[in-house]
C-alpha cells in the first residue's frame, strides 16, 4: 500500500457555466504505483489536462478524493499544495512554462532555492549538461529555441529529484527531431531518477512507450490498459 | 477505509527571512529595471513640489521664531484713528521705554519730473523706528536725510513704476519734498503690501506743512514702544485700562507673529495641497503602473505556484521590487524638492515679508521620504495584491478565469488608501477639515475626469471615423488596445489641463469684473476727503474739464453709541452678547439723502423723510448684511455718537446693496435734515475715458486741493491685475508638478505598453506598413490622447470654473476662450512630445526579436 504515489477516487469535476452543469470528469478512479510510467489518452475535449490538474493539485475536484503520497490534496489549502507539489511533483508542459526573465541555469535551480537548499548550482549545472546545454547557462528563454527551452524545463522538473513527473503534451509544440529528442531525455531521466512518470498525450507512439495507458473519453475513463513494451 | 495526512509541516517564513524571494525579485528586475523606475518617477515630481513647499513652510516658521521683532520693528504697537493722547504719554514716562510715532494716512503725490500723479500711502515717521530690524533703503544714509527736513523716501516699486530718481521732486499737499531715496526693506512692509498701496515716507516733523492734517480726513496713529522684554507685559496691564477707553487698539511681537503665521498659514496650505494634488496623481500612476505590471506577471506567477512557491512568496517577489524603486524615487524627489526651494524665493517673492530667510529643513526631507515610503506600500499592494491569487492551472490552461478573493488585505489596503489622501492632506495642513474637504473636492474632480474622458472615449468609439485614413482609424483604435491605461492617462494629464484652465478662467472673470464696472456710464474715478468749502470749486474743476458728475455726495464720521436701548459699552463687557466687537465699536460713515441709489433696493419697511417737529424720531434705513450682524430690525432704535453728539434714530428701512456697483454706498442713510451742519466731507465721483485727461485732471486737482484724494478705479483693475499674476505664476508653477508627474506616468504607460506596440507595429510591418506610416500612427495616437486629456481637462473646468465665480467670488463668469485654446494645444503639443520620445524605441526594433519572444 505503501508504494500508491497517486490514488483518485471517484474525482468528479463540474462546471457550472450559466445555466447549463458540464461534467468534464465523471467519477474516474485510479491508482499509480511507486515508479510506474502511465499515459493518458484520448480525443481532444475528453478531460485530459482536467485529470492532470486534478492530481498535481493545480485545482481542486468537485467531488471524490485525489491523494498524493497519502497527503489528501482536497483538504488542503492553495499554499499547502504548493508545498506538496514543490516537495514531490516535478512539471513539464507543453509550451514550456520558463521565466523569461531568468537565465538558464536559474530557472532550473529556482525548485531547489524554494526549499531554501544551498549550493545548488554544481547540480544544476550538472542536469543542464545531462539534457546538452552544457554550454548554454546563462542564456535566456529568448536566446534559446523550443527544443533547447523544453531542455531546460525538463532539467527542472527533474532538479528536486521528484516522487512522481508530470507532463502535459511535452513535444506538442515541437517538430518531429526535437520530440524525438525530449521523449528520450524524458524517458532517460525518468529511469536513472526512478520517477513515477503521468503523461498526457495524443501521440499514440509516446503513449505506447509507458507501462500503461488510460484511455478518456467524454470525461470518463474508458480503458485501463497494460502496455506491452518491448 | 484508508487513513490520509492532510496536515503538512511547510515552513513558513516572512518576507525578512526569505532569502529566495529577494533573490529572485533581484533577477527579475534585472529585465524590468527602467520599466520599474517609471513606477517611481511618477512619484519623483510630486514629492519634490511636498518637500519643497513643506522645507519653506518650516524654515519660515523658524525664522519668523528668530526674527519676530523685526517684524514688528518694537516690542509694543499702539494703534489709533486719533492723535495720540496726552495722558497715555505721560502714563508711559513714568516706565523705562523708549518711543517712536508715525501716522498714516491716503494722499495724492504728484511727481515734478513728470507731472503725474497718484493715490499713495503718506507715512510721517518720528523718532528712532525701527527699534529692531533695520529700515533699509538706497542710498544708504536716505532715513537720516530724511529725517532732516523736507525730503521724503518711497517704496521702491512707486519710485520704478513713474521713474523718480534722487534729487527729483514730489509734491505731497502743499509742499514740495526732494527725495531722498528709496525703501527696500521696512519692518513689518514688504510683500503684497507695497503692490496695493506704496508708501511715501516723510518726517512727521514737516507733516503739518502739507495741510493734510484736516477734519475728515482719516489718519492713522501709531506709537511705537520698545520696553525692556521684561517690562512689556506689565506695561501692557498698566495702558489696558485708558487703551480700551480710549478706543485704541496694539500689537504685541506675539500677536503679530501669531497673525503673520496665521497668513502664512493660510498661504501654505494652499500651495502645499497644490502639491500634494501632483503627488495624489503620481500615487495613480504608480497603482495604475504597478496593476498593469501584476497583470503581465500573471504567467510568471502561475509556474512560481506550480512549483511550489506559496501566494505571499509570489507577492513578495513584486512587492520587494516596487517597494524599493519607489523608496528610490522618493530619495530622487526629496532631494530634487531641496534643490527647488532654492528656486522657489524667486517665484514666491510676494508672499513672504521680506524680513524672512530660507534654510534647509531636515524634517521636511524626512517628511518626503517617509510619504514616500507609505505610498510605496499602499498604492502597490492593492494592485499586487491578485498575485496572491494566481490560480497555478493556468499554466496548464491559458484563460484560468481568476476567482475574486475578499481578502483581509486587500479590505485593509482599500480603507487606507481611501484614508491616506484625507490624513496626508490633514497633516498637511494640519486640519482634519481641510483635508477631508480636499479629500473630498479631489475626488470630485478626479471622478469628473475620469467620467468627462469616459465618455469622450465611448462617443469616439460609437462614432467611429470608418471612412477617415488608415492612420487615423489606427490611431485611434490603439487608445483601446488590451489592457490600456487610456483613462488613467485621460486624468493624469487632464487634472492638469484642468488647474490651469480654472487658474485662466477665474483670474479672467476677475479682470472681467473690474473692467465690467469701469465699463458703461459707470464712475471709474472717485475724489474723497473734500471739504465742504472746497465743494464748490472742485465741482467747477469737473464740469469745467467736461467731465460728467455722477455722484456727489456728503459723508459723516459717526460711531454708534447704543443699539437697541444697550449702550455699547454693555455689549462689549457682556461675553454672551455674540455681536462681533469690531461692527458695535467701528466707525461708520454715513450720508443722508431721501431716495435710493441705482446699486440699491429696499428689501423691507420704507423711507422716511425727516419732519421737523417731531423732535426725536429720525429714521434711517440699514443694509441687509448689517442688519443680520448687528441683530437689529425695523423700529429698533439706534442712538449714533455724532462727533460728540448723540442722535437717536430708528430703523425704517433694510436695503440690498450691491456694494461692488457705482461706489460710495453705504451701511447707514440718514434722512436729509438732520446733519446738514454736522462736520462732514464730500465725495464726487465721474467717469473719464481718456488717460491724458485723467492724468490733466488729476494733475489740476493736486495743484488746487492737495488734500482731495482721488481714486482712479483703472489704476486698481492695473493693481488687481498685477496680484493676481503675482499669484498665478506661484500656482502656475506648482500645476507644473501635476503636468510632469501626467507625463511622466504617460512615459511609463508608453514603456508597459512596449511590447504589445512592438507586436502592433510589427504586425502593420509585415502587412506592408512604412516606417513613416507607423510615425505618423504614433504621432497621432498620441495627439488624440492629449484631446480627449485637455478636453476633460476644460470641460470640467468650465464648471468648476463657474461654480467659483457664481458662489466663491460672486462675480461674472467670464471666458476667454482663445487662452483657454492656448492651453489645449499646449496639453496636445507636450502629450505628442513625451509620447514621441518615449516610442522612438519601439519603432525602431526589428521585427525578429518580437517573433522570438512569441515563442
Ligand atoms: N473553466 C472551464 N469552464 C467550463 N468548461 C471547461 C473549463 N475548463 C475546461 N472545460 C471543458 O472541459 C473539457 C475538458 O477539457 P480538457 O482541457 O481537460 O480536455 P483535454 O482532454 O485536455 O483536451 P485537449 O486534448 O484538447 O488538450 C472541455 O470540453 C473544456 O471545454
Ligand atoms: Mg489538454
Amino acid at each position: 500500500m505503501n508504494d500508491i504515489v497517486l490514488k483518485a477516487e471517484a474525482l468528479t469535476k463540474t462546471y457550472t457555466s450559466a445555466e447549463r452543469q458540464l461534467t468534464v470528469l465523471d467519477e474516474v478512479s485510479f491508482e499509480v504505483a511507486q515508479g510506474n510510467t502511465l499515459s493518458i489518452i484520448g480525443p481532444s475535449g475528453s478531460g485530459k489536462t482536467t485529470l492532470l490538474g486534478l492530481c498535481a493539485g493545480l485545482d481542486v475536484p468537485s467531488s471524490g478524493i485525489i491523494s498524493l503520497m497519502g497527503l489528501k490534496l482536497n483538504a488542503m489549502s492553495e499554499d499547502d499544495r504548493a508545498y506538496v507539489r514543490n516537495q514531490y511533483v516535478g512539471f513539464v508542459f507543453q509550451n514550456f512554462q520558463l521565466l523569461q526573465t531568468l537565465t538558464a541555469l536559474e530557472n532550473v535551480m529556482v525548485p531547489l532555492e524554494l526549499r531554501g537548499e544551498k549550493n545548488i548550482t554544481v547540480k544544476a549545472q550538472h542536469l543542464l549538461d545531462r539534457v546538452g546545454l552544457g554550454g548554454r547557462f546563462n542564456h535566456y528563454p529568448s536566446q534559446l529555441s523550443g527544443g533547447e527551452q523544453q531542455r531546460v524545463a525538463l532539467a527542472r522538473a527533474f532538479i528536486t529529484s521528484p516522487k512522481i513527473l508530470f507532463a502535459d503534451e511535452p513535444t506538442g509544440n515541437l517538430d518531429g527531431e526535437n520530440a524525438a529528442l525530449i521523449e528520450e531525455l524524458l524517458f532517460g531521466m525518468n529511469r536513472e531518477e526512478k520517477t513515477t512518470l503521468v503523461l498526457v498525450t495524443h501521440n499514440l507512439e509516446l503513449a505506447a512507450k509507458t507501462e500503461r495507458v488510460l484511455r478518456m473519453k467524454g470525461g470518463k475513463l474508458v480503458e485501463d490498459s497494460i502496455t506491452a513494451l518491448p | 477505509m484508508i487513513e490520509y495526512r492532510i496536515k503538512v509541516a511547510r515552513p513558513l517564513k516572512n518576507i525578512f527571512t526569505d532569502a529566495w524571494v529577494w533573490r529572485m525579485a533581484l533577477r527579475d528586475a534585472r529585465h524590468n529595471f527602467s520599466r520599474l523606475f517609471l513606477f517611481a518617477a511618477s512619484l519623483i515630481t510630486g514629492i519634490a513640489a511636498v518637500v519643497a513647499i513643506g522645507s519653506i513652510n518650516y524654515s519660515i516658521q523658524r525664522d519668523l521664531d528668530k526674527n519676530a521683532k523685526e517684524l514688528l520693528g518694537a516690542d509694543l504697537v499702539i494703534n489709533s484713528s486719533k492723535k495720540i493722547d496726552s495722558n497715555l504719554l505721560k502714563l508711559l514716562d513714568s516706565t523705562n521705554t523708549e518711543k517712536a510715532f508715525d501716522a498714516d494716512m491716503a494722499s495724492m503725490v504728484l511727481f515734478l519730473h513728470n507731472q503725474q500723479s497718484r493715490l499713495i500711502k503718506l507715512t510721517a515717521l518720528k523718532g528712532n523706528f525701527p527699534f529692531y530690524g533695520k529700515l533699509e533703503t538706497k542710498p544708504a544714509n536716505a532715513y537720516a536725510l530724511m529725517k532732516s527736513g523736507k525730503f521724503a523716501l518711497l517704496d521702491e516699486s512707486l519710485a520704478t513704476q513713474y521713474e523718480v530718481s534722487t534729487n527729483d521732486s514730489i509734491k505731497v499737499g502743499n509742499t514740495i519734498f526732494k527725495v531722498a531715496g528709496v525703501v527696500t526693506k521696512i519692518p513689518g512692509g514688504g510683500g503684497f503690501t507695497s503692490t496695493i498701496s506704496p508708501s511715501v515716507y516723510i518726517s512727521m516733523d514737516v507733516l503739518d506743512s502739507t495741510g493734510l492734517v484736516q477734519f475728515g480726513s482719516r489718519v492713522g496713529y501709531s506709537l511705537y514702544l520698545k520696553t525692556k522684554e521684561a517690562d512689556t507685559q506689565a506695561i501692557i496691564d498698566k495702558l489696558e485700562p485708558t487703551l480700551k477707553k480710549l478706543n485704541y487698539t496694539f500689537e504685541t511681537v506675539k500677536s503679530r507673529k501669531e497673525g503673520l503665521g496665521d497668513a502664512l498659514k493660510s498661504v501654505y496650505q494652499f500651495f502645499a495641497l497644490l502639491a500634494f494634488m501632483a503627488l495624489l496623481l503620481g500615487c495613480i500612476g504608480v497603482a495604475s503602473a504597478v496593476h498593469i505590471y501584476a497583470k503581465e506577471k500573471r504567467e510568471e506567477v502561475a509556474l512560481l505556484r506550480c512549483i511550489g512557491s506559496s501566494g505571499w512568496q509570489a507577492f513578495n517577489i513584486y512587492f520587494i521590487q516596487v517597494f524599493c524603486v519607489g523608496l528610490l524615487g522618493s530619495a530622487i524627489g526629496s532631494a530634487l524638492g531641496i534643490a527647488i526651494q532654492q528656486v522657489i524665493p524667486i517665484v514666491f517673492n510676494d508672499f513672504i515679508p521680506a524680513q524672512l530667510q530660507f534654510s534647509l529643513s531636515w524634517e521636511a526631507l524626512l517628511e518626503g521620504l517617509l510619504l514616500g515610503s507609505i505610498i510605496s506600500v499602499l498604492f502597490t499592494i492593492l494592485p499586487l495584491i491578485s498575485v496572491r491569487f494566481v490560480p497555478p492551472l493556468s499554466t496548464l490552461r491559458a484563460e484560468v478565469k481568476q476567482v475574486k478573493v475578499v481578502s483581509k488585505t486587500r479590505m485593509v489596503a482599500i480603507l487606507l488608501i481611501v484614508l491616506f489622501p484625507v490624513l496626508a492632506a490633514a497633516y498637511q495642513t494640519q486640519s482634519i477639515v481641510t483635508g477631508a474637504l480636499f479629500s473630498i473636492g479631489l475626488a470630485v474632480v478626479l471622478a469628473g475626469l475620469y467620467g468627462i474622458g469616459a465618455l469622450l472615449l465611448y462617443l469616439s468609439r460609437r462614432f467611429f471615423p470608418h471612412h477617415a485614413a488608415f492612420t487615423f482609424r489606427h490611431a485611434l483604435s490603439n487608445l483601446f488596445r488590451p489592457n490600456n491605461q487610456t483613462r488613467v492617462l485621460v486624468v493624469a494629464i487632464g487634472l492638469g489641463a484642468f488647474i490651469l484652465a480654472t487658474l485662466n478662467i477665474i483670474q479672467n472673470s476677475l479682470l472681467n469684473q473690474v473692467e465690467f464696472q469701469g465699463g458703461k456710464n459707470q464712475s471709474n474715478t472717485i475724489l474723497f476727503d473734500i471739504q465742504p468749502k472746497q465743494k464748490e470749486g472742485v465741482l467747477q474743476l469737473i464740469k469745467g474739464t467736461g467731465l460728467p458728475m455722477n455722484q456727489v455726495v456728503p459723508m459723516v464720521t459717526c460711531r454708534l453709541a447704543e443699539v437697541k436701548g444697550k449702550s455699547v459699552e454693555t455689549i462689549l463687557n457682556d461675553s454672551t452678547d455674540k455681536r462681533p466687537e469690531w461692527a458695535v465699536s467701528r466707525e461708520y460713515r454715513v450720508t443722508y439723502r431721501d431716495s435710493l441709489t441705482k446699486p440699491e433696493t429696499l428689501l423691507e419697511g420704507k423711507l422716511q423723510r425727516f419732519e421737523k417737529g417731531q423732535k426725536d424720531s429720525v429714521f434711517v434705513t440699514i443694509s441687509e448684511a448689517m442688519h443680520e450682524t448687528l441683530e437689529v430690525n425695523l423700529g429698533d432704535s439706534l442712538v449714533f455718537d455724532i462727533q460728540g453728539v448723540p442722535i437717536k434714530t430708528f430703523i425704517s428701512g433694510i436695503r440690498k446693496v450691491e456694494w461692488s456697483s457705482d461706489p460710495p454706498n453705504f451701511i447707514f442713510v440718514f434722512p436729509s435734515g438732520v446733519l446738514e451742519n454736522a462736520p462732514q466731507i464730500w465725495v464726487a465721483t465721474t467717469r473719464i475715458e481718456d488717460a491724458v485727461v485723467s492724468s490733466k485732471f488729476q494733475q489740476q486737482l493736486v495743484t488746487r486741493f492737495s488734500n482731495v484724494s482721488l481714486v482712479d478705479l483703472r489704476l486698481i483693475l492695473n493693481t488687481v491685475n498685477k496680484l493676481f499674476s503675482k499669484v498665478a505664476v506661484a500656482i502656475r508653477f506648482l500645476s507644473m508638478f501635476s503636468i510632469i508627474t501626467g507625463m511622466i506616468v504617460l512615459a511609463g504607460t508608453v514603456s508597459n505598453s512596449k511590447f504589445v506596440r512592438m507586436k502592433e507595429y510589427v504586425l502593420l510591418r509585415t502587412i506592408g506598413a512604412r516606417t513613416k506610416q507607423i510615425s505618423a500612427i504614433t504621432l497621432i495616437e498620441y495627439a488624440y490622447l492629449g484631446f480627449f486629456a485637455a478636453m476633460a481637462g476644460v470641460v470640467l473646468s468650465l464648471g468648476a470654473g463657474w461654480l467659483l465665480t457664481f458662489f466663491f467670488f460672486k462675480i461674472q463668469f467670464s471666458v476667454n476662450a482663445a487662452e483657454l485654446l492656448l492651453v489645449t494645444l499646449g496639453v496636445i503639443s507636450l502629450t505628442v512630445v513625451i509620447g514621441w520620445l518615449n516610442s522612438r524605441s519601439v519603432i525602431s526594433t526589428p521585427p525578429l526579436q518580437v517573433l522570438r519572444k512569441e515563442a
